[in-house]
């Protein structure tokens, strides 16, 4: 449909500013609220607003895995036994109108959403009621909170990955009656950017450069102006991105599938993602896209069976997952941590050598080791195959190695817990009946679609009856939760960026699992319905170590171990985003030649990422 | 008296029953489902970020009691009929703290435009060159006219549309890719040509559908009338042509399709998805659509009564209205 070609396009944006002077930026969801800037409410603010607005504490680069400072100036500093922790603060920001930021406004804002139950967006109010006694102004640049019991991760609520707790203008939030009524429309901000205009339907909303940029957090950092102008648009499905960055509408968008991605680069010359060429998209979001197992499933009670989910990884061949169903745009981990090159640092190489000599048990006395450390390499020498060049080491490109594929010890693995196989090789349970499947995928998520459609044609091969079960995100999301479905492609890492499992990992804790029919989310617990105690024992041991203690990696590392060992989940891959931007009016976004920072831009860190956009004529 | 009592009250009774129907099992419906507003509120807010089970906890408890689900079904249902009879239709579950009424709003003076007006000219369109070539078929504009319209007619909307937004917007750019003006609204030309050169396009992909089918309708019942006796005798008496086609044929031709234009006018409340989808156009459909996405119930009763009343309330005045307009089933 793209290939024929088109006219050359003249911008026609929804505003009236140049467009050598804007950036124009795709969000994923209109945001009907585009006026209210209250992110301390629960509510659908735009995708975007919050990075380049407002201000955090610290943020987490999810590419360097680095901690980058916010409105702090340090890293968050405990004592001995966690219960309390110290910060200084930036004594060179300001709010948009024009008053310096000060520990003020952070006690002001802590203080604030700490009694008001309204403001409990991410859990804010309840996690400071239940984590912070007091907060004590120690200097007018520095504070100490009072912690109510020893609580190692306390900074988390104040270091942004995608949000964290902002800060706000005590000199005018002290004179509003109902905050949460209240819609924070005319500022004063501590971010870069003010909101100027918008659609009423929150289809778009534009921002300006503060004439004071500098005295920004982002500005100070990258001392650079950015664009003058953000333009935030939805434009909707990937077949409306493609027109519009070919007009020169758009300048970077994500969430396309490679076909879109594909177009885009016929169609817009300039345009790129993270590497200049195959396999073109940015892999390091802090994401995992894997098959879990529904072990509350009646219907599937072999599930209990360690032996019964290896047979399934092993029935699975992974160089063709990658080659045939995703094009060779994946980077493969084989435990339920991205190979993203921080993660790869910490847990995927110091691990390298425990997954070569992993065995498991075929039968009684016979052993099996089903790494194979080649699959990169397999998958590299297939990209160079079809004349594809691979941009460096393989398993920097293609991840980690992964399961080798073994039909022949899956069948073993199986036949030792009662299955069969029919006189048409087709595969019976133990009580004599065909085995079943139902594979639940999101149809919005382009890789768990392929890969699940992967798995499923892969399972019916081997003899399985599996069907696929493909739902648009929402009716997938409360499929999932609920628990209707036997495998399932869900999406999670169970560390942070910095190695930290527990705040993620915690969802896994035997006691929020709610059963099958009644939905995870009213618990905060995981689909997927595990119920091992001993999963339980490592997250309660995991609490009270801090994130920096290398301890903590130790017992995560053993966790790690002991999932991968009794095959809870079948990992796939990191998460490829087809981050793709348009070099025709910016230049400076990060890329793989220069990966400054991540190029995740809906994620706090993205205000670095807008800041450090130059004019293309420069 | 008489009128009154045999005439309309029976009528706006049933316009009544009608509407409390029609609203108690939309209030039923998307309880139902199987998404939760609650459960999708939080399912937003843990998008990018694990949030502290306990604090899930006491999220699920605000948002309850915010979002007024907290109750019996029937509790739930008497406090939705004490809203709406004050002309409250509650807030917005998926888009809080908007309230419902805001929502449609925002989206329905879109809808209306684009629809009623794409309607109207549909229909008129329709209708003249319908009745035209149903009364000249052997003229070789009418036989080209019927050749195209009845070409289009069978194609998909969607695809029209599509193909409509391919052609415009990315072979020959000369149309907006999304929204439904530039700018801020004013009243001012540039705003006002801006409103009409957005709405151009999925204008047309609505005009020519609904042409194609109002032309087939109209050129059927005009071919139907123009056999009629009646005309038959106007003709030998020598009557004027152009009296013929006006004050006989299309006046005639004319009764099934003010009742069509009514309920079609009536049921453009419930907005034209496809149309706002492939144009990236604001409007109620595309409301309509997250609202069911996110389980908004609020939301989805909110607009889902006003097409309720707007299809009833057209019902209603065209009943009413008849007799008026045609003098055959006028009450005695």
């Amino acid at each position: 449909m793209f290939s024929l070609p088109s006219f050359v396009g003249v911008a026609q944006l929804p505003v009236d500013v140049p467009r050598e002077e804007v950036f124009v930026v795709d969000v994923i969801i209109t945001a009907p609220v585009p006026h209210n800037h209250n992110f301390w409410i629960t509510g659908p603010h735009p995708l975007v607003t919050h990075a380049i607005m407002m201000e955090t504490l610290w943020i987490r680069d999810q590419e360097t895995g680095e901690r980058v400072m916010g409105a702090a100036i340090s890293d968050p500093m405990y004592n001995d036994d966690f219960t309390q922790m110290s910060v200084e603060l930036r004594d060179n920001i300001y709010w948009s109108d024009g008053v310096q930021f000060t520990a003020d406004d952070l006690i002001f804002t802590v203080e604030t959403l700490k009694a008001t139950p309204g403001l409990n967006a991410r859990g804010w109010h309840a996690n400071l009621n239940k984590s912070m006694a007091s907060v004590e102004k120690t200097g007018d640049f520095s504070v100490t909170f009072h912690l109510t019991e020893p609580t190692p991760r306390f900074h988390s609520l104040l270091e942004a990955r995608w949000g964290a707790i902002y800060m706000m203008p005590k000199h005018v939030f002290e004179n509003i009656d109902d905050l949460p009524a209240y819609t924070y429309t005319d500022g004063p901000y501590l971010g870069a950017y003010l909101p100027v205009e918008e659609d009423p339907s929150g289809v778009w909303q534009l921002f300006v450069r503060r004439d004071d940029w500098e005295r920004s957090p982002a500005g100070i950092i990258t001392g650079n102006p950015g664009p003058k102008y953000i333009l935030e648009i939805n434009y909707g499905g990937p077949d409306r991105k493609v027109i519009a960055m070919s007009r020169g509408e758009l300048d970077v968008y994500y969430d396309s599938d490679f076909e879109s991605f594909q177009s885009t680069l016929e169609t817009a010359p300039a345009a790129r993602s993270w590497y200049a060429g195959f396999p073109w998209g940015y892999m390091g979001e802090v994401s995992t896209r894997e098959l879990i197992f529904n072990f509350g499933s009646e219907t599937q009670p072999w599930f209990h069976e360690k032996d019964v989910r290896w047979a399934l990884a092993l029935a699975l061949d992974i160089q063709a997952v990658v080659t045939d169903y995703m094009g060779g745009t994946a980077k493969l981990t084989n435990m339920p941590v991205p190979t993203t090159p921080a993660l790869t640092a910490i847990y995927h190489d110091p691990m390298e050598e425990w997954f070569q000599n992993l065995e498991i048990e075929i039968e009684e006395g016979v052993m099996y080791k089903p790494y194979d450390a080649t699959i990169p390499d397999q998958i590299a020498a297939w990209a160079e195959s079809e004349g594809y060049e691979v941009p460096g080491d393989t398993r920097a490109v293609f991840g980690s190695g992964w399961w080798a594929h073994a039909p022949d010890v899956a069948d073993r693995l199986l036949m030792k817990h009662g299955f069969s196989r029919d006189d048409g090789g087709n595969w019976l349970t133990p009580d004599g009946n065909p085995w079943e499947l139902e594979v639940l995928s999101d149809t919005t998520s382009v890789q768990q679609f392929h890969f699940g459609n992967a798995a499923a044609d892969m399972w019916k091969d081997f003899g399985i009856d599996t069907s696929l079960a493909a739902h648009e995100r929402t009716l997938y999301t409360s499929t999932n939760e609920t628990g209707q479905f036997d495998i399932s492609g869900d999406w999670f890492s169970f560390t942070l960026v910095d190695g930290d499992a527990w705040p993620v990992f915690n969802i896994f804790h035997p006691d929020l699992v709610v059963p099958v029919g009644e939905d995870t989310r009213t618990t905060g617990g995981h689909a997927t319905r595990l119920t091992d105690p001993k999963i339980g024992e490592f997250i309660d041991a995991m609490v009270s170590i801090g994130p920096d203690d290398p301890s903590s990696f130790e017992l995560t590392t053993e966790m790690l171990k002991y999932w991968v060992e009794n095959m809870y989940s079948i990992p796939i891959v990191a998460f490829n985003k087809f981050v793709t931007w348009d070099e025709r009016y910016w230049t400076g976004f990060p890329t793989f030649e220069n990966p400054s920072s991540m190029p995740l831009y809906w994620f706090m860190g993205g205000k670095l990422t807008f800041q450090n956009l130059k004019p293309v004529d420069s | 008296m008489t009128l009154l009592k045999e005439f309309i009250l029976p009528r706006f009774v049933q316009w009544l029953i009608v509407i409390f129907v029609g609203v108690t099992i939309t209030f039923i419906i998307p309880r139902l489902s199987p998404v939760n507003p609650v459960n999708e509120a939080l399912a937003r807010v843990q998008m990018y970020q694990n949030i502290d089970p306990e604090a899930v906890q006491v999220m699920r408890a605000t948002l309850l009691d915010l979002y007024g689900l907290e109750g019996s079904v029937l509790e739930q249902y008497v406090n939705f009929w004490k809203r709406v009879l004050k002309g409250d239709l509650g807030p917005s579950l998926a888009s809080f703290p908007l309230s419902v009424n805001q929502l449609i709003g925002v989206s329905i003076g879109w809808t209306i435009g684009l629809l009623g007006t794409s309607i109207l000219i549909a229909w008129t369109l329709g209708v003249i060159l319908g009745s035209l070539a149903g009364y000249y078929p052997n003229r070789w504009w009418s036989e080209g006219l019927e050749k195209s319209l009845i070409t289009v007619y069978p194609v998909p909307y969607y695809i029209l549309a599509f193909v409509l937004l391919m052609a415009f917007t990315f072979y020959l750019p000369i149309f907006p890719l999304i929204g439904g003006a530039r700018g801020t609204a004013a009243f001012t030309w540039e705003y006002i040509s801006s409103v009409l050169h957005h709405g151009f396009l999925p204008a047309l992909s609505i005009v020519i559908g609904a042409t194609a089918h109002r032309f087939i309708m109209s050129k059927a019942l005009t071919t139907t009338e123009k056999s009629s006796d009646y005309v038959q005798y106007a003709q030998m008496a020598a009557l004027p042509e152009r009296k013929i086609l006006l004050f006989y044929v299309a006046r005639n031709t004319l009764l099934p399709q003010v009742t069509d234009l009514s309920l079609s006018l009536g049921a453009l409340f419930g907005g034209a998805l496809i149309a706002e989808f492939v144009f990236g156009y604001p409007g109620i459909g595309t409301t309509m659509y997250t609202a069911i996405n996110n389980g908004d119930y609020n939301a989805i009763m909110g607009i889902t009564l006003l097409s309720i009343v707007g299809i009833a309330t057209a019902s209603l005045l065209i009943d009413l209205m008849y007799p008026l307009i045609d003098p055959r089933v006028r009450y005695r």
